[in-house]
């Protein structure tokens, strides 16, 4: 479904990515684990078209996509839910949501109806959003805009989701309401492209793994294979 | 009422309801500041070019309800001309060019008006032109009303825009963080493009709503562009109703220190209060933003 051969990417004079490939089966859910500054976040942001390739080729369902706008690419299917949320705070939760089903909806004219159905499945899935509904995005914990962001890039029907980082700092409860979502999405049939730093929770729930380091690809293969490597568990583990 | 006191009344009544008028044409700074961190430093002259093609299309016998929509449509066209000629190319390069940019297509825009309409005021007729209402010895004219209602209507039909519907929210989320408007599928270089559309339209409406109480020339522009800009320094950028009460604010004062002091003395308060914010709020309305941006 997504396939990047050789990209090469990133900020200023140097390559951040340094020919990066990676493959992302259609209905499969595929880690991405790496440290601090490997570079995950800075793939995520190509794949997503936030950030230009300076070389190298991304097919998403069999069409180039690099150097599309991020909105074309979005509203192509392939929908990054960012690392550090990036909800829009001055805005209610319930806008929020609706913001992530934008290309969908009525521009005018009874746009909640039309989201009615889909703000149902978040709000079960998150029932706390349900509660926070009207509140301002921004004045929700760490975990609760964790929860919108992903359940904003959900609105949008996603036939590929990025997730980078979702555990970013949150406390293990919320960690793992979090993981228990990702394991409802992948049962549900949904392609998953998860970015971590830490294997341990990613490779648990995901079919297949690439380990980045230093914007390079150093390892790949089933994420089974890869837990039980002693130099990933060393590495990564913790 | 003492006749002394029913003239200043008289006088500041006048000059709050003009008044408005700057707080819609500082409104427009506020629209596209929202969606593009800039501003049209030649949004006065927008206003200008509105008041004189409605001033046309009346001319030639269109309807002044329907000289309004032409100016608009005008105005639209070139609120969008500047963002998509000068404004996105300084931004994309992360440099404040657009500042000197928008001065620059403002004072061409001032010597095409004199080119085409000459430099004499002309006054701009309107259908209820010499109609008032009395309020206690307090007379208020038609176009007088027609600014008060116009001004505030124009904003609160762009605010419930913003608000209740998809268009307006998106616009929001591009302003609150463009990156991840992207990623919600929403163009934010269209959003931007839009609310420039926006403001121009509602700087060339300004000018239809002004021009039948002030006359109408090359030389209103500069002046409403420093009244709008102060008005937009002292409320911020992020309030409608901070200039409401801003706008209200300076055009009572303008008009008794006019009043009072000779009407050499009327532009005097928008250059005071504008010295006055940019000194108590040194970081200008912008520098703050700006810096975390680039
Ligand atoms: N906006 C930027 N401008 C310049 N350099 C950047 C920028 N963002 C990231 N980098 C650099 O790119 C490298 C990779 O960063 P990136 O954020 O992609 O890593 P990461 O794997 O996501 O790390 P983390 O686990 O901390 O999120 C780092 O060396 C970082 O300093
Ligand atoms: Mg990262």
């Amino acid at each position: 479904m997504l396939k990047a051969t050789n990209l090469h990417a990133g900020y200023g004079g140097s390559d951040v990515l340094k020919g990066i490939s990676l493959e992302v089966p259609e209905g499969s859910c595929v880690a991405l684990v790496g440290a601090n500054g490997a570079g995950k976040t800075t793939l995520a942001r190509t794949l997503s078209g936030l950030l230009v390739p300076r070389k190298g080729q991304i097919l998403f369902k069999g069409k180039e996509i690099s150097g599309l706008p991020a909105s074309r690419i979005a509203r192509k299917g392939l929908c990054l839910c960012p690392e550090g949320r990036h909800v829009f705070a001055p805005l209610s939760v319930e806008e929020n949501l609706l913001l992530g089903a934008f290309p969908r909806l009525p521009s005018i004219g009874p746009f909640r109806r039309k989201a009615s159905a889909d703000l149902e499945k978040i709000y079960d899935m998150f029932p706390i959003l349900q509660q926070r509904r009207s509140q301002q995005a921004g004045s929700l914990s760490g975990g609760e805009q964790q929860m919108l962001a992903i359940g904003r890039v959900l609105m949008a029907r996603p036939g590929l989701v990025i997730l980078d980082e979702p555990s970013m700092g949150l406390a293990p409860l919320v960690l793992k309401e979090v993981f228990e979502a990702i394991v409802t999405l992948r049962k549900s049939g949904m392609t998953i492209l998860l970015s971590e730093q830490f294997a341990r929770n990613a490779l648990s729930v995901t079919d297949s793994a690439y380990i980045m380091e230093q914007g390079t690809v150093v390892l790949e293969g089933p994420s089974a294979d890869l837990a039980k490597n002693p130099a990933v568990a060393e590495a990564y583990l913790g | 009422m003492n006749p002394e006191i029913l003239a200043y009344t008289q006088m500041a009544v006048s000059g709050a309801l003009m008044g408005l008028a700057y707080a819609l044409v500082a409104y427009g700074f506020q629209l596209t500041f929202a969606a593009g961190k800039a501003v049209n430093f030649g949004q006065g002259e927008l206003v200008m070019l509105g008041a004189f093609v409605g001033l046309t299309l009346t001319g030639i016998g269109i309807p002044y309800w329907l000289s309004i929509a032409g100016a608009m449509a005008v105005g639209t066209g070139l609120g969008w001309f500047v963002e998509r000629s000068a404004v996105r190319l300084a931004l994309k390069q992360h440099n404040e060019g657009w500042i000197l940019l928008t001065i620059i297509i403002g004072l061409f825009a001032v010597s095409a008006a004199e080119n085409i309409w000459g430099r004499e005021d002309k006054p701009y007729p309107v259908p209820w032109q010499d109609g008032s209402i009395d309020f206690y010895g307090i007379s208020v004219t038609w176009p007088e009303i027609t600014i008060a209602a116009g001004a505030l209507g124009a904003m609160i039909l762009i605010e419930i825009a913003k608000r209740c519907t998809m268009f307006g929210i998106a616009v929001q989320a591009v302003s609150a963080d463009p990156d991840a408007a992207e990623l919600c599928g929403i163009r934010s270089t269209s959003a931007t493009s839009l609310s420039w559309a926006v403001s121009g339209a509602a700087a060339a409406f300004a000018g239809t709503i002004i021009g039948p109480v002030t006359t109408v020339g090359p030389t209103m522009a500069a002046a409403l562009t420093l009244k709008a800009f102060s008005v937009a320094v002292v409320a911020g950028l992020d309030s409608a109703i901070g200039l409401v009460f801003t706008g209200i604010f300076l055009g009572t004062v303008e008009n008794l220190s006019g009043f009072l002091l000779g009407s050499g003395w009327r532009e005097t308060p928008g250059l005071i209060l504008l010295i006055l914010a940019l000194a108590l709020r040194p970081q200008g309305i912008f520098g703050k933003k700006i810096i975390r941006k680039v």
